[in-house]
Protein backbone atom coordinates (compact mmCIF):
# COMPACT_ATOMS: atom_id res chain seq x y z
CA UNK A 1 0.00 0.00 0.00
CA UNK A 2 1.44 3.52 -1.15
CA UNK A 3 1.61 5.63 2.39
CA UNK A 4 -0.40 8.67 0.70
CA UNK A 5 -3.06 6.02 1.32
CA UNK A 6 -2.93 6.16 4.99
CA UNK A 7 -5.24 7.83 7.54
CA UNK A 8 -2.98 10.85 9.37
CA UNK A 9 -3.30 11.60 13.02
CA UNK A 10 -2.25 14.32 14.67
CA UNK A 11 -0.22 13.94 17.82
CA UNK A 12 -0.88 14.55 21.18
CA UNK A 13 -4.17 12.25 19.40
CA UNK A 14 -7.37 14.26 20.73
CA UNK A 15 -9.60 12.38 22.76
CA UNK A 16 -11.88 12.07 20.04
CA UNK A 17 -9.27 10.86 17.45
CA UNK A 18 -8.47 8.20 19.55
CA UNK A 19 -11.86 6.92 20.19
CA UNK A 20 -11.72 7.10 16.23
CA UNK A 21 -8.76 4.34 15.90
CA UNK A 22 -10.32 0.49 16.18
CA UNK A 23 -8.00 -1.98 16.57
CA UNK A 24 -5.95 -2.89 13.12
CA UNK A 25 -5.95 0.05 11.53
CA UNK A 26 -3.00 1.33 10.39
CA UNK A 27 -2.24 4.78 10.47
CA UNK A 28 0.81 7.87 10.26
CA UNK A 29 1.57 10.08 13.29
CA UNK A 30 2.19 13.83 12.52
CA UNK A 31 2.63 16.09 15.41
CA UNK A 32 4.56 15.70 18.81
CA UNK A 33 5.03 12.66 20.82
CA UNK A 34 7.03 12.10 23.88
CA UNK A 35 9.34 8.69 24.31
CA UNK A 36 11.33 6.45 26.61
CA UNK A 37 12.67 3.28 26.72
CA UNK A 38 13.92 3.24 30.66
CA UNK A 39 12.44 1.41 33.70
CA UNK A 40 13.99 3.81 36.00
CA UNK A 41 12.81 6.86 33.60
CA UNK A 42 8.75 5.05 34.33
CA UNK A 43 10.02 5.19 38.13
CA UNK A 44 10.74 8.81 38.22
CA UNK A 45 7.54 9.88 36.23
CA UNK A 46 5.75 7.83 39.19
CA UNK A 47 7.87 9.49 41.69
CA UNK A 48 7.00 13.25 40.30
CA UNK A 49 2.87 11.82 40.42
CA UNK A 50 3.69 10.89 44.30
CA UNK A 51 5.59 14.26 44.97
CA UNK A 52 2.61 16.50 43.32
CA UNK A 53 4.66 17.93 41.07
CA UNK A 54 4.96 17.42 36.93
CA UNK A 55 7.83 15.58 35.13
CA UNK A 56 9.64 17.83 33.30
CA UNK A 57 8.54 17.08 30.10
CA UNK A 58 4.84 17.79 30.84
CA UNK A 59 2.65 14.85 29.93
CA UNK A 60 -1.15 15.56 30.89
CA UNK A 61 -3.31 14.38 27.44
CA UNK A 62 -0.19 13.55 25.92
CA UNK A 63 1.62 10.60 24.70
CA UNK A 64 4.14 7.88 26.61
CA UNK A 65 5.97 5.67 23.52
CA UNK A 66 8.05 3.05 24.28
CA UNK A 67 10.68 4.11 21.88
CA UNK A 68 14.08 4.53 22.92
CA UNK A 69 16.50 6.90 20.70
CA UNK A 70 19.89 8.10 20.57
CA UNK A 71 20.21 11.98 22.17
CA UNK A 72 23.05 14.23 21.82
CA UNK A 73 24.38 18.11 21.96
CA UNK A 74 24.77 19.83 18.89
CA UNK A 75 27.79 22.36 18.06
CA UNK A 76 25.53 25.02 18.20
CA UNK A 77 23.90 24.16 21.59
CA UNK A 78 21.14 23.01 19.99
CA UNK A 79 19.41 18.79 20.65
CA UNK A 80 19.67 16.09 17.78
CA UNK A 81 18.71 12.03 18.09
CA UNK A 82 20.37 10.17 15.60
CA UNK A 83 18.46 7.52 15.67
CA UNK A 84 15.16 5.71 17.43
CA UNK A 85 13.32 2.66 17.82
CA UNK A 86 10.74 1.15 19.42
CA UNK A 87 11.22 -1.32 22.92
CA UNK A 88 8.66 -4.15 24.59
CA UNK A 89 6.33 -2.56 26.05
CA UNK A 90 5.45 -5.32 27.90
CA UNK A 91 7.87 -4.94 30.44
CA UNK A 92 6.58 -1.91 31.85
CA UNK A 93 2.74 -3.28 32.23
CA UNK A 94 2.67 -3.25 35.82
CA UNK A 95 3.41 0.83 35.93
CA UNK A 96 1.49 1.75 33.16
CA UNK A 97 -1.99 1.62 34.07
CA UNK A 98 -0.97 4.37 36.71
CA UNK A 99 0.13 6.31 34.11
CA UNK A 100 -2.44 6.22 31.67
CA UNK A 101 -5.03 7.33 34.35
CA UNK A 102 -3.02 10.15 35.83
CA UNK A 103 -1.87 11.56 33.19
CA UNK A 104 -5.20 11.13 30.88
CA UNK A 105 -2.60 10.03 28.02
CA UNK A 106 -3.91 9.65 24.58
CA UNK A 107 -0.97 6.94 23.31
CA UNK A 108 1.00 4.91 24.49
CA UNK A 109 3.10 2.17 21.84
CA UNK A 110 5.96 0.24 21.44
CA UNK A 111 5.99 -3.02 20.52
CA UNK A 112 4.73 -6.18 21.64
CA UNK A 113 1.74 -4.72 23.48
CA UNK A 114 0.68 -3.91 27.12
CA UNK A 115 -1.82 -6.53 29.46
CA UNK A 116 -5.43 -6.76 30.11
CA UNK A 117 -5.15 -4.00 32.90
CA UNK A 118 -3.57 -1.34 30.36
CA UNK A 119 -6.43 -2.29 27.81
CA UNK A 120 -8.68 -1.58 30.51
CA UNK A 121 -7.04 1.72 31.72
CA UNK A 122 -6.75 2.66 28.20
CA UNK A 123 -10.69 2.10 27.83
CA UNK A 124 -11.55 4.58 30.77
CA UNK A 125 -9.46 6.98 29.65
CA UNK A 126 -9.68 7.14 25.97
CA UNK A 127 -5.86 6.37 24.91
CA UNK A 128 -4.70 3.71 22.27
CA UNK A 129 -1.59 1.38 21.78
CA UNK A 130 0.75 1.94 18.62
CA UNK A 131 2.52 -0.88 17.79
CA UNK A 132 5.75 0.10 15.57
CA UNK A 133 8.22 -1.75 13.58
CA UNK A 134 10.77 -3.15 15.67
CA UNK A 135 14.10 -2.97 13.36
CA UNK A 136 12.32 0.22 11.98
CA UNK A 137 15.19 2.91 12.92
CA UNK A 138 16.09 3.91 9.43
CA UNK A 139 12.24 4.53 8.45
CA UNK A 140 11.27 5.78 12.46
CA UNK A 141 14.34 8.00 12.79
CA UNK A 142 14.17 10.02 9.32
CA UNK A 143 10.50 10.89 10.68
CA UNK A 144 12.04 13.14 13.13
CA UNK A 145 11.83 17.00 11.93
CA UNK A 146 12.77 18.30 15.46
CA UNK A 147 13.93 17.47 18.51
CA UNK A 148 11.80 19.78 21.34
CA UNK A 149 12.95 18.95 24.58
CA UNK A 150 15.26 15.73 26.50
CA UNK A 151 14.85 15.63 30.20
CA UNK A 152 16.54 13.32 32.86
CA UNK A 153 20.30 13.74 30.92
CA UNK A 154 21.87 11.72 33.88
CA UNK A 155 20.18 8.71 32.32
CA UNK A 156 21.76 6.48 29.42
CA UNK A 157 20.71 7.99 26.41
CA UNK A 158 17.71 5.23 25.93
CA UNK A 159 16.46 5.99 29.03
CA UNK A 160 16.01 9.99 29.05
CA UNK A 161 12.44 11.58 28.59
CA UNK A 162 12.26 12.85 25.25
CA UNK A 163 9.62 15.36 23.01
CA UNK A 164 10.13 15.32 19.34
CA UNK A 165 8.21 16.47 16.80
CA UNK A 166 7.65 13.77 13.48
CA UNK A 167 6.49 13.94 9.97
CA UNK A 168 4.80 10.82 9.03
CA UNK A 169 5.73 8.42 11.56
CA UNK A 170 4.93 4.92 10.95
CA UNK A 171 2.89 3.46 9.46
CA UNK A 172 2.27 2.15 12.64
CA UNK A 173 -0.56 -0.43 13.47
CA UNK A 174 -3.32 0.36 16.36
CA UNK A 175 -2.39 -2.99 18.65
CA UNK A 176 -5.26 -1.47 21.32
CA UNK A 177 -8.15 0.57 20.97
CA UNK A 178 -9.68 2.71 23.29
CA UNK A 179 -12.92 0.46 23.03
CA UNK A 180 -11.51 -2.84 25.01
CA UNK A 181 -10.22 -4.61 21.94
CA UNK A 182 -6.57 -5.78 21.98
CA UNK A 183 -5.24 -7.50 19.31
CA UNK A 184 -2.71 -8.95 21.54
CA UNK A 185 -4.42 -10.38 23.84
CA UNK A 186 -7.41 -11.62 21.09
CA UNK A 187 -4.41 -13.39 19.23
CA UNK A 188 -3.05 -14.95 22.22
CA UNK A 189 -6.46 -16.43 22.91
CA UNK A 190 -6.65 -17.77 19.02
CA UNK A 191 -3.46 -19.49 19.41
CA UNK A 192 -4.14 -21.02 22.96
CA UNK A 193 -7.58 -22.24 21.27
CA UNK A 194 -5.91 -23.82 18.77
CA UNK A 195 -3.00 -25.33 20.05
CA UNK A 196 -4.55 -29.00 20.84
CA UNK A 197 -5.04 -29.15 17.13
CA UNK A 198 -2.01 -28.19 16.20
CA UNK A 199 -0.05 -30.21 19.14
CA UNK A 200 -2.79 -33.15 17.12
CA UNK A 201 -1.63 -32.08 13.88
CA UNK A 202 2.22 -32.62 14.80
CA UNK A 203 0.99 -35.95 15.85
CA UNK A 204 -0.27 -36.78 12.30
CA UNK A 205 2.47 -35.47 10.82
CA UNK A 206 4.76 -37.40 12.62
CA UNK A 207 2.84 -40.67 12.18
CA UNK A 208 3.54 -39.61 8.37
CA UNK B 1 66.94 -30.87 4.47
CA UNK B 2 64.11 -29.50 1.92
CA UNK B 3 60.59 -27.78 2.73
CA UNK B 4 58.16 -28.15 0.05
CA UNK B 5 54.54 -27.78 -0.14
CA UNK B 6 51.64 -26.19 0.79
CA UNK B 7 53.22 -25.88 4.36
CA UNK B 8 56.24 -23.78 3.85
CA UNK B 9 54.03 -21.86 1.06
CA UNK B 10 51.68 -21.22 4.60
CA UNK B 11 54.45 -20.14 6.74
CA UNK B 12 52.48 -16.57 8.35
CA UNK B 13 50.66 -17.57 11.58
CA UNK B 14 47.15 -16.01 11.93
CA UNK B 15 48.02 -12.27 13.62
CA UNK B 16 46.31 -11.07 16.75
CA UNK B 17 45.70 -8.02 14.69
CA UNK B 18 43.86 -9.70 11.86
CA UNK B 19 41.33 -11.14 14.49
CA UNK B 20 41.21 -8.04 16.14
CA UNK B 21 40.29 -5.94 12.94
CA UNK B 22 37.82 -8.50 11.43
CA UNK B 23 35.72 -9.05 14.78
CA UNK B 24 35.07 -5.85 15.23
CA UNK B 25 34.12 -5.61 11.23
CA UNK B 26 31.72 -8.18 11.41
CA UNK B 27 30.05 -6.67 14.35
CA UNK B 28 29.93 -3.52 12.18
CA UNK B 29 28.65 -4.77 9.58
CA UNK B 30 25.67 -7.33 11.56
CA UNK B 31 24.20 -3.95 12.14
CA UNK B 32 23.83 -2.39 9.22
CA UNK B 33 22.47 -5.26 6.83
CA UNK B 34 19.44 -8.18 6.95
CA UNK B 35 20.97 -11.23 5.67
CA UNK B 36 20.03 -11.69 1.64
CA UNK B 37 18.23 -15.34 2.63
CA UNK B 38 16.42 -13.37 5.44
CA UNK B 39 15.33 -10.61 3.25
CA UNK B 40 14.38 -13.36 0.45
CA UNK B 41 12.65 -15.41 2.78
CA UNK B 42 10.35 -11.89 3.89
CA UNK B 43 9.58 -11.72 0.09
CA UNK B 44 8.43 -14.88 -0.24
CA UNK B 45 6.24 -14.35 2.98
CA UNK B 46 5.07 -11.56 1.36
CA UNK B 47 3.54 -13.40 -1.19
CA UNK B 48 1.86 -16.09 0.33
CA UNK B 49 1.00 -14.06 3.66
CA UNK B 50 -3.55 -14.16 3.07
CA UNK B 51 -3.46 -11.64 5.93
CA UNK B 52 -3.73 -7.64 4.64
CA UNK B 53 -2.02 -6.05 7.68
CA UNK B 54 0.81 -9.12 7.45
CA UNK B 55 1.21 -8.29 4.48
CA UNK B 56 1.52 -4.31 4.97
CA UNK B 57 3.88 -4.87 7.98
CA UNK B 58 5.90 -7.44 5.65
CA UNK B 59 6.41 -4.78 3.15
CA UNK B 60 7.04 -2.23 5.91
CA UNK B 61 10.30 -4.70 7.02
CA UNK B 62 11.40 -4.84 3.38
CA UNK B 63 11.53 -0.94 3.30
CA UNK B 64 13.19 -0.60 6.46
CA UNK B 65 16.01 -3.20 5.84
CA UNK B 66 16.27 -1.57 2.36
CA UNK B 67 17.14 1.90 3.69
CA UNK B 68 19.29 0.68 6.29
CA UNK B 69 21.42 -0.68 3.24
CA UNK B 70 21.19 2.43 1.07
CA UNK B 71 21.55 5.07 4.06
CA UNK B 72 24.71 2.55 5.77
CA UNK B 73 22.45 2.99 8.79
CA UNK B 74 21.46 0.47 12.10
CA UNK B 75 18.47 -1.48 11.16
CA UNK B 76 17.51 -1.50 15.11
CA UNK B 77 18.76 1.39 17.48
CA UNK B 78 19.00 -1.69 20.15
CA UNK B 79 22.78 -2.70 18.57
CA UNK B 80 22.24 -5.60 21.27
CA UNK B 81 25.39 -6.82 22.84
CA UNK B 82 28.48 -8.71 20.71
CA UNK B 83 27.78 -12.17 20.76
CA UNK B 84 30.69 -14.21 18.53
CA UNK B 85 31.22 -17.34 17.82
CA UNK B 86 34.59 -18.55 16.59
CA UNK B 87 35.90 -21.72 15.01
CA UNK B 88 39.68 -22.30 15.39
CA UNK B 89 40.71 -24.79 12.72
CA UNK B 90 42.78 -27.51 14.44
CA UNK B 91 45.58 -26.91 11.69
CA UNK B 92 45.24 -23.67 12.17
CA UNK B 93 48.26 -21.68 13.32
CA UNK B 94 48.35 -18.35 14.91
CA UNK B 95 50.44 -15.72 17.06
CA UNK B 96 49.48 -13.65 19.87
CA UNK B 97 46.07 -13.92 22.12
CA UNK B 98 43.08 -14.03 20.18
CA UNK B 99 40.88 -13.74 23.12
CA UNK B 100 42.44 -10.32 23.97
CA UNK B 101 41.87 -9.42 20.18
CA UNK B 102 38.25 -9.30 20.33
CA UNK B 103 37.83 -7.17 23.71
CA UNK B 104 40.12 -4.78 21.69
CA UNK B 105 38.11 -4.93 18.76
CA UNK B 106 35.37 -4.06 20.53
CA UNK B 107 36.79 -1.51 22.64
CA UNK B 108 38.01 0.63 19.64
CA UNK B 109 34.55 0.06 17.35
CA UNK B 110 33.27 1.76 20.31
CA UNK B 111 35.35 4.95 20.22
CA UNK B 112 34.89 5.00 16.79
CA UNK B 113 31.82 3.54 15.02
CA UNK B 114 29.02 5.98 13.51
CA UNK B 115 26.24 6.78 14.80
CA UNK B 116 27.39 5.73 17.99
CA UNK B 117 26.05 2.65 20.19
CA UNK B 118 23.59 3.31 22.95
CA UNK B 119 24.92 1.64 26.05
CA UNK B 120 23.33 -1.92 26.11
CA UNK B 121 26.35 -3.87 28.30
CA UNK B 122 24.44 -4.49 31.51
CA UNK B 123 25.82 -5.88 34.74
CA UNK B 124 23.00 -7.96 35.71
CA UNK B 125 24.07 -7.53 39.48
CA UNK B 126 22.90 -3.65 39.54
CA UNK B 127 21.10 -3.26 35.93
CA UNK B 128 23.79 -0.57 35.00
CA UNK B 129 24.44 -0.13 31.74
CA UNK B 130 27.48 1.06 30.03
CA UNK B 131 30.51 -0.55 26.51
CA UNK B 132 31.99 -2.46 28.84
CA UNK B 133 31.64 -5.84 31.14
CA UNK B 134 33.00 -9.16 32.47
CA UNK B 135 33.39 -11.48 29.67
CA UNK B 136 32.41 -9.24 27.36
CA UNK B 137 32.05 -9.49 24.01
CA UNK B 138 30.33 -12.92 24.80
CA UNK B 139 32.33 -15.55 22.82
CA UNK B 140 32.02 -19.33 22.02
CA UNK B 141 34.99 -20.91 20.90
CA UNK B 142 34.82 -23.83 19.36
CA UNK B 143 37.52 -26.43 16.75
CA UNK B 144 37.02 -27.81 13.75
CA UNK B 145 39.51 -31.13 12.42
CA UNK B 146 40.95 -30.90 9.20
CA UNK B 147 41.23 -27.11 8.48
CA UNK B 148 43.73 -24.53 8.84
CA UNK B 149 41.76 -21.16 9.06
CA UNK B 150 39.83 -19.32 11.85
CA UNK B 151 36.31 -18.58 11.22
CA UNK B 152 34.82 -15.72 13.23
CA UNK B 153 30.68 -15.33 13.34
CA UNK B 154 29.04 -12.72 14.65
CA UNK B 155 25.25 -12.34 16.16
CA UNK B 156 24.56 -9.39 18.46
CA UNK B 157 21.98 -10.57 20.55
CA UNK B 158 19.38 -8.25 22.61
CA UNK B 159 16.27 -8.16 24.75
CA UNK B 160 13.42 -7.84 21.91
CA UNK B 161 14.34 -11.45 21.19
CA UNK B 162 17.66 -12.96 23.99
CA UNK B 163 14.63 -12.25 26.33
CA UNK B 164 12.14 -15.24 25.38
CA UNK B 165 15.09 -18.32 25.04
CA UNK B 166 14.27 -20.99 27.78
CA UNK B 167 15.64 -24.44 28.38
CA UNK B 168 14.09 -27.66 30.42
CA UNK B 169 15.39 -30.86 31.00
CA UNK B 170 13.29 -33.71 30.74
CA UNK B 171 14.39 -37.87 31.09
CA UNK B 172 13.95 -39.73 27.85
CA UNK B 173 11.59 -37.28 26.24
CA UNK B 174 9.32 -38.38 22.99
CA UNK B 175 9.52 -36.21 20.30
CA UNK B 176 6.06 -35.25 20.80
CA UNK B 177 7.50 -34.06 24.34
CA UNK B 178 9.95 -32.06 23.03
CA UNK B 179 7.55 -30.87 20.17
CA UNK B 180 5.13 -29.75 22.97
CA UNK B 181 7.56 -27.85 24.71
CA UNK B 182 9.01 -25.85 21.52
CA UNK B 183 5.58 -24.89 21.25
CA UNK B 184 5.11 -23.45 24.95
CA UNK B 185 8.19 -21.65 24.30
CA UNK B 186 6.42 -19.95 21.16
CA UNK B 187 3.32 -19.38 23.47
CA UNK B 188 5.23 -17.54 26.35
CA UNK B 189 6.98 -15.51 23.56
CA UNK B 190 3.80 -14.87 21.72
CA UNK B 191 3.45 -11.37 19.68
CA UNK B 192 7.04 -9.98 22.17
CA UNK B 193 10.01 -10.81 19.74
CA UNK B 194 9.82 -9.36 16.56
CA UNK B 195 8.31 -11.95 14.59
CA UNK B 196 8.94 -13.83 12.04
CA UNK B 197 11.39 -15.46 13.97
CA UNK B 198 14.37 -17.74 13.57
CA UNK B 199 13.62 -20.45 15.79
CA UNK B 200 16.87 -22.56 17.46
CA UNK B 201 16.52 -25.99 19.10
CA UNK B 202 19.17 -27.43 20.55
CA UNK B 203 18.21 -31.27 22.04
CA UNK B 204 20.35 -33.36 24.46
CA UNK B 205 24.05 -33.13 25.36
CA UNK B 206 23.93 -31.28 28.41
CA UNK B 207 22.29 -28.22 29.67
CA UNK B 208 25.01 -25.81 28.48
CA UNK B 209 24.91 -27.74 25.31
CA UNK B 210 21.69 -27.53 24.30
CA UNK B 211 22.15 -24.27 24.97
CA UNK B 212 25.15 -23.88 22.63
CA UNK B 213 23.64 -26.00 19.66
CA UNK B 214 20.13 -23.83 19.84
CA UNK B 215 22.25 -20.84 19.31
CA UNK B 216 24.24 -22.36 16.45
CA UNK B 217 21.33 -23.59 15.12
CA UNK B 218 20.12 -19.80 14.10
CA UNK B 219 23.36 -19.42 12.40
CA UNK B 220 22.21 -21.51 9.65
CA UNK B 221 20.83 -20.14 6.32
CA UNK B 222 17.38 -20.41 5.91
CA UNK B 223 15.95 -22.61 3.03
CA UNK B 224 18.98 -25.02 4.45
CA UNK B 225 18.49 -28.48 4.35
CA UNK B 226 18.99 -30.40 8.09
CA UNK B 227 21.07 -33.23 7.23
CA UNK B 228 19.52 -35.56 9.75
CA UNK B 229 16.18 -36.90 8.25
CA UNK B 230 14.54 -37.16 11.65
CA UNK B 231 15.00 -33.20 12.35
CA UNK B 232 14.54 -32.05 8.87
CA UNK B 233 10.94 -34.13 9.00
CA UNK B 234 10.84 -31.89 12.79
CA UNK B 235 11.72 -28.76 11.34
CA UNK B 236 9.41 -28.89 8.76
CA UNK B 237 6.49 -29.93 11.10
CA UNK B 238 7.56 -27.39 13.63
CA UNK B 239 7.31 -24.42 11.63
CA UNK B 240 3.76 -24.99 10.09
CA UNK B 241 2.68 -25.16 13.92
CA UNK B 242 4.68 -21.81 14.99
CA UNK B 243 2.79 -20.46 11.59
CA UNK B 244 -0.80 -22.08 12.54
CA UNK B 245 -0.29 -20.10 15.81
CA UNK B 246 -1.43 -16.72 13.97
CA UNK B 247 0.22 -14.10 15.63
CA UNK B 248 2.11 -12.69 12.38
CA UNK B 249 4.66 -9.79 11.76
CA UNK B 250 4.92 -7.80 14.61
CA UNK B 251 2.69 -10.12 16.88
CA UNK B 252 -0.42 -8.55 15.23
CA UNK B 253 -2.06 -11.38 13.48
CA UNK B 254 -1.08 -12.89 9.78
CA UNK B 255 0.34 -16.49 8.42
CA UNK B 256 4.22 -15.61 9.26
CA UNK B 257 5.35 -15.87 12.72
CA UNK B 258 8.38 -17.74 11.96
CA UNK B 259 10.93 -17.65 8.82
CA UNK B 260 12.53 -21.04 9.85
CA UNK B 261 13.10 -23.72 12.60
CA UNK B 262 16.46 -24.87 12.78
CA UNK B 263 17.11 -27.99 15.42
CA UNK B 264 20.24 -29.59 16.11
CA UNK B 265 21.17 -32.38 18.99
CA UNK B 266 23.82 -34.02 20.78
CA UNK B 267 23.68 -37.46 22.51
CA UNK B 268 23.50 -36.97 25.54
CA UNK B 269 22.04 -39.33 29.24
CA UNK B 270 18.98 -39.72 29.44
CA UNK B 271 18.28 -36.47 31.16
CA UNK B 272 17.78 -34.79 27.92
CA UNK B 273 18.08 -30.60 27.98
CA UNK B 274 15.69 -28.96 25.58
CA UNK B 275 16.57 -25.13 24.33
CA UNK B 276 14.48 -22.84 22.62
CA UNK B 277 16.51 -19.58 21.42
CA UNK B 278 14.54 -16.89 19.34
CA UNK B 279 16.56 -14.33 16.59
CA UNK B 280 14.12 -11.13 15.75
CA UNK B 281 12.98 -10.67 11.89
CA UNK B 282 16.43 -8.95 11.19
CA UNK B 283 18.41 -11.83 11.73
CA UNK B 284 21.73 -9.95 12.78
CA UNK B 285 24.43 -12.28 11.83
CA UNK B 286 27.73 -12.14 9.49
CA UNK B 287 30.39 -14.24 9.40
CA UNK B 288 34.10 -14.61 7.94
CA UNK B 289 37.48 -16.61 7.66
CA UNK B 290 40.95 -15.73 8.13
CA UNK B 291 42.93 -18.63 6.07
CA UNK B 292 46.39 -19.52 6.42
CA UNK B 293 47.82 -17.25 3.54
CA UNK B 294 46.38 -14.02 5.60
CA UNK B 295 43.04 -13.34 3.06
CA UNK B 296 40.15 -12.67 4.77
CA UNK B 297 37.10 -14.67 3.30
CA UNK B 298 33.85 -12.86 4.23
CA UNK B 299 31.16 -15.76 3.86
CA UNK B 300 27.57 -13.33 5.13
Amino acid sequence: MNLLDYRRVTMPLSREDARSLRAGDMVLLDGEITITAGLPTHHRILKCMEDGVDPPIPLQGQSLLHLGSYSQDTADGGLEVLYMNPTTSTRFNPLMPRLIRHFGLTAVGGKGGLDAACREAMAEVGCVYFSFLGGGAPLHSSAITAVKAVAWNDLVAHYRLVRLAVSGLGPVTVGIDAHGNSLFETLSQQATDRMPEILAQLDRDRAG
Amino acid sequence: MTFLGKESLSAMPITQEAVKTLSAQLYDWSLRRVPDDTKDALRRARATETHEGAQRVLEIMLGSAMRAEQTDRFVCSDAGVPVFRVTLGANARWEGDLKAAIVEGFDELVGRIQPPLLKHVTNPLTNERGYKGKDMPLVTWEMESGVDWIEIACQPKALGSGRWAQAETFSFPSLADIEAYVMRAVMTAGSQHCPPVIIGVGIGGSFDVAAKIASKATYRPIGSVNPEPVLAAMEERLLRAVNATGFGPMGTGGDTTALAVHVDYSAGHGYTPVAVCFNCWINRRTRARIHADGSVERME
